[in-house]
């Protein structure tokens, strides 16, 4: 999934310099990339969300 | 300050974040030093790569507040993913951590310093702009020089990544994972894993969430633990104490010099008299200044005239009786106590730092004068089930030693095939004589020898009646018991 995650900024950027009449294109794939890399930090995070300390 | 100006400010950021963070994580330390990357350390790594991704943004599109306010989110999360992935290790020994070191610290210490930063750098950026620089852009800007190097920039470290990114973690639906192998080109040893994928339980404080203990939860019934036919101790009396007290008994000690007894409450250090029928001096302990005590849960005499109360946190303070001589403790101990100022001064407050017995709570004490230590028992919680002695010695309050209690072989208490069953006990009040830790279950009611030597439990005995006991002491021939309902039962010793 990391993998797709730059895939998708690689394309993002590259919309950027190439394309930039596409801007919401490119601004829904930043958007993507965001969530997708919430959810996956999540993911990974799941079993304590908060900072492993001493509460 | 000019347009352009704030616009070359933010390709140089850019141009940082891509090649310091990002670039040299993947070139010099995934494909020079073959490090991988575990699961968190890919999306901070990607957290920065979106934050000089939305620079980009910037640049072509103008500092639109939606951009601006996206770049902030990106870098209060990635804070959150740094403190999140550090606090895995943070609590470990000097140059313990996980992966490589980068100028004396790990990677994902490093995390949060950066996104913290870059936050920094974003809120610095925004107050350096102009009116003109916040307005609506009408169409994309030009990128030349700085501003086009950044992109071309990034599109290589981002392409570097995929490239990293395809052999460790794999296309999709395969994730990173948390404890990756290390990055190499060839396919033989590729790792492409779905185990963030299955299931785990969703919590917020993980491991943290340790319930507090209550000595009310257990089951006091002897017919339903873990040792059967176990002798019992014969009640010599039974009463109930009507002493003023604040709160109810929470740990008992004794004083043979003096004939006295110490008590504890929940906040309250008590000296009572060898009777139990008058208390000469007491106070009630502020537990939430400075160093948190908790309930205090255990209670011992260091000397004829220092007491120790044990927090269940496996805090403590140790008090000085004030031998009356001095009447302006008002003052002196405001800071201390909740009331009751001239009876005791304050010696030290501090924490027991244990090993086995981490993340588990205590709820007794006792002290070995032959040894000069300091004694606690653990319960057992929802994550960790055995019983922990840990021994403190009492010229520093530094862990001493620790170990878990053994079934004697041959002894009365046989262990029991895959079930020696001592993790079901629940020890709440703990005394010690002649090198014996004597330690009183409030579940199944039950009183194990634990020889201090030998570490081994030598005999074990049911005590008929005690509901909730919370404090032992020995005296004389006789152990002392006390309950959390106030009730003082008289047990001969074995």
């Amino acid at each position: 999934m990391e993998f797709l995650n730059l895939v998708l900024m690689f394309v993002t950027a590259w919309l950027i310099w190439k394309r930039p009449e596409k801007e919401r294109v490119a601004r829904g794939l930043l958007v993507l990339s965001v969530v997708l890399m919430v959810f996956l930090f999540m993911l990974g995070a799941r079993t304590s969300l908060l900072p492993g300390l001493n509460y | 300050m000019g347009p352009p100006r704030l616009f070359t400010f933010l390709a140089i950021a850019v141009l940082a974040l891509a090649i310091v963070p990002v670039g040299s994580a993947v070139f010099v330390l995934g494909f020079i030093q073959g490090d991988s990357p575990c699961v968190l350390c890919w999306e901070q790594r990607i957290g920065m790569a979106l934050i000089a991704l939305i620079g980009l943004f910037v640049l072509r599109y103008g500092a639109r507040p939606f951009y601006l306010g996206l770049s902030i989110l990106v870098g209060l999360w990635g804070t959150y993913m740094g403190v999140r992935h550090s606090s895995l290790h943070l609590a470990r020994d000097i140059g313990q951590g996980f992966s490589v070191e980068i100028i004396g610290a790990h990677t994902y210490t490093w995390s949060f310093f950066i996104f913290w930063c870059c936050t920094a750098a974003i809120a610095l950026l925004i107050m350096m702009a102009q009116q003109e620089d916040l307005a609506a852009a009408h169409g994309p800007r030009a990128l030349r020089g700085l501003n086009r190097a950044a992109i071309i920039v990034f599109l290589v470290v981002i392409g570097a990544n995929i490239v990293q990114a395809f052999t460790s973690t794999g296309p999709p639906p395969f994730v990173g994972q948390s404890d990756p192998v290390r990055f190499s080109f060839n396919p033989r040893h590729w790792v492409w894993s779905m185990g963030e994928f299955e299931p785990a339980p969703i919590a917020f404080r993980g491991r943290w969430a340790v319930e507090k203990p209550d000595v009310a939860s257990v089951d006091p019934n002897p017919a339903t633990g873990p040792f059967q036919g176990l002798p019992a101790l014969a009640v010599s009396s039974r009463r109930t104490l009507n002493l003023p007290w604040r709160g109810t008994p929470t740990g008992l000690a004794y004083d043979a010099a003096t004939d006295r007894f110490l008590v504890t409450t929940q906040d309250g250090v008590y000296l009572a008299t060898g009777a139990l029928d008058r208390i000469e001096k007491h106070t009630i302990v502020d537990t939430l200044f400075s160093v948190d005590l908790g309930r205090f849960v255990g209670a011992a005499f260091l000397d004829s005239h220092t007491v120790l109360a044990v927090g269940e946190n496996k805090s403590f303070v140790v008090l000085k009786e004030n031998d009356g001589t001095r009447t302006d403790g008002a003052d002196r101990n405001f800071r201390y106590f909740l009331e009751s100022f001239d009876d005791f001064d304050e010696v030290t407050r501090s924490r027991f730092t244990t090993v086995r017995a981490r993340m588990m709570y205590v709820m007794s004490a006792a002290f070995d004068p032959a040894t000069n230590s300091i004694f606690t028992v653990t319960v057992p919680n929802a994550t960790a089930k055995r019983i922990v002695v840990s021994r403190f010695d009492r010229g520093d309050y530094t862990l001493a030693g620790e170990f878990v209690p053994t079934l004697a072989a041959g002894a009365p208490l046989a262990p029991q095939k895959d079930a020696p069953g001592l993790e079901r006990l629940y020890v709440t009040a703990a005394a010690i004589a002649d090198g014996r830790l004597y330690a009183l279950s409030a579940a199944h009611s039950t009183l194990l020898t634990i020889d201090l030597a030998s570490h081994q439990v030598v005999a074990a005995h049911t005590v008929p009646g005690p509901d909730r006991p919370t404090g032992l002491a020995i005296k004389g021939s006789d152990f002392y018991i006390v309950t959390a309902s106030g009730s003082l039962l008289t047990v001969g010793r074995p």
